[in-house]
């Protein structure tokens, strides 16, 4: 086998992505014809001496490689995560200051309110704690040319929880706006479903981003690292996810209390939701610490 | 010199060659070699994923060209590029200093 060919089955079994293998190729191939192609006639150690190791080269650039894509897939998906969070706002506000908010039981069914505001209460926690670890990782690892086959898992994990919590609040947000059909304006209504679909199609877009490279096959070995490399004041907590889980629920619902208490400016209602803050939490915790790299 | 000895610097390197102008992978390589009197000659095929590597930093930028009725991919230095290269060339400035005045 010429060492073009050789090189060519190695990009193969390292999963790297056919148009990028074929420009790399290409690139090679104009070398060669340069340097008059003596020096891959054939695989043996003269074309090995000129150009190097196939097996080496493929190995380095699909490392490479799978780290660009892992932080590309990560920004991407922080900034449509971004977008979403503009369309949750937007919509939110201009109902609350022109319109007024109904009633969870005004629309046609509470099966379709209840199901809606939830997603809209608890999905940004989770794309806001899985899109911001991923983006974060990314950012402090910016520098670095390769990344760990657990490394470049976790922020793709992350990235990829992000985007689904994100697809679910836009989701509820869709099904909020058809819910409330008749009770509030059609501008309203124009307007958040118009922001809810366009949120999901760059959340969509940006998953797209993020299975680029998938496929590689990363051979750079090491820790992926935690939650607590990410972010050293919480070092303490490292070993103790309990306390991390209630510490993070105590936070988040007593947060959430003294908001609501000062809002609605009663403290029975702040402390319901609070609660419901802080089981969320809990619940999230309990599900998704491993995959956001909180927990072992 | 040993392609290892060079691995730190490739991307130092191939951004100081661009900066003279556009460049295809083998001009860049024989640009390498003669500019260093022979000691950098590097496994070529090296050259590739580095020149990659740089440009999804956005250190340089590539297209298409076809010469001599071959087609090749030329590459060009970025305004970043140029950011980054004088700052490799201050790094390197320093460093050298360093050693000189440890090693004199």
């Amino acid at each position: 086998m010429s060492w073009l060919g050789d090189f060519e089955a190695e990009l193969s079994a390292r999963g790297v992505r056919p148009a990028v293998r074929a420009r790399l190729l290409a690139e090679l191939a104009d070398h060669i014809a340069c340097d008059g192609g003596a020096a891959a006639a054939d695989a043996g150690t003269s074309a090995c001496a000129r150009l190097g190791v196939p097996r080496e080269i493929a190995r380095q650039y699909a490392d490479e490689l799978a780290a660009d894509d892992a932080r590309h897939g990560a920004f991407a998906a922080f900034a449509a995560l971004s977008c979403a969070a503009v369309a949750l706002v937007v919509s939110q506000i201009t109902l609350g200051r022109f319109v007024g908010y109904p009633g969870f039981d005004h629309g046609f069914s509470v099966a379709l309110s209840l199901p809606a505001i939830f997603a809209m209460v608890v999905g940004p926690q989770v794309a806001l704690i899985g899109g911001t670890l991923a983006a974060w990782r990314a950012i402090r690892r910016r520098r670095a040319t390769v990344l760990a086959g657990a490394e470049i898992a976790l922020v793709r994990r992350r990235a990829r929880v992000g985007l689904a919590a994100g697809v679910v609040t836009m989701s509820g947000l869709l099904l909020y706006t058809a819910d409330f059909i008749g009770v509030v304006p059609a501008w309203w209504t124009a307007l958040s479903g118009g922001l809810g679909v366009a949120a999901i199609a760059a959340l969509l877009a940006a998953r797209r981003t993020l299975g680029q490279g998938a496929q590689t096959v990363v051979f750079a070995s090491g820790p992926s690292g935690d939650l607590f490399d990410d972010i050293p004041p919480l070092r303490r907590l490292r070993g103790h996810p309990l306390a991390l889980c209630l510490s993070g629920a105590l936070a988040s619902g007593t947060a959430v209390t003294l908001a609501e208490w000062h809002a609605e400016h009663s403290l029975a209602e702040g402390l319901q939701r609070g609660i419901f803050e802080a089981v969320a939490l809990t619940v999230g915790f309990a599900l998704l610490g491993r995959a956001v790299g909180a927990r072992r | 010199m040993r392609a290892e000895a060079l691995k730190g610097h490739l991307d130092g390197l191939i951004l100081a060659t661009l900066a003279n102008g556009p460049a295809h992978g083998y001009a860049i390589a024989q640009l390498l070699r003669d500019r260093s009197d022979g000691a950098f000659d590097l496994p070529e095929g090296t050259l590739y994923p580095a020149l990659h590597r740089l440009e999804r930093a956005g250190l340089v930028t590539s297209a298409w060209s076809t010469q001599a009725g071959r087609r090749r991919r030329t590459y060009n230095l970025t305004r970043s590029g140029g950011g980054a290269l004088r700052e490799r060339r201050h790094e390197w400035q320093q460093f050298a200093s360093a050693v000189e005045a440890v090693l004199a």
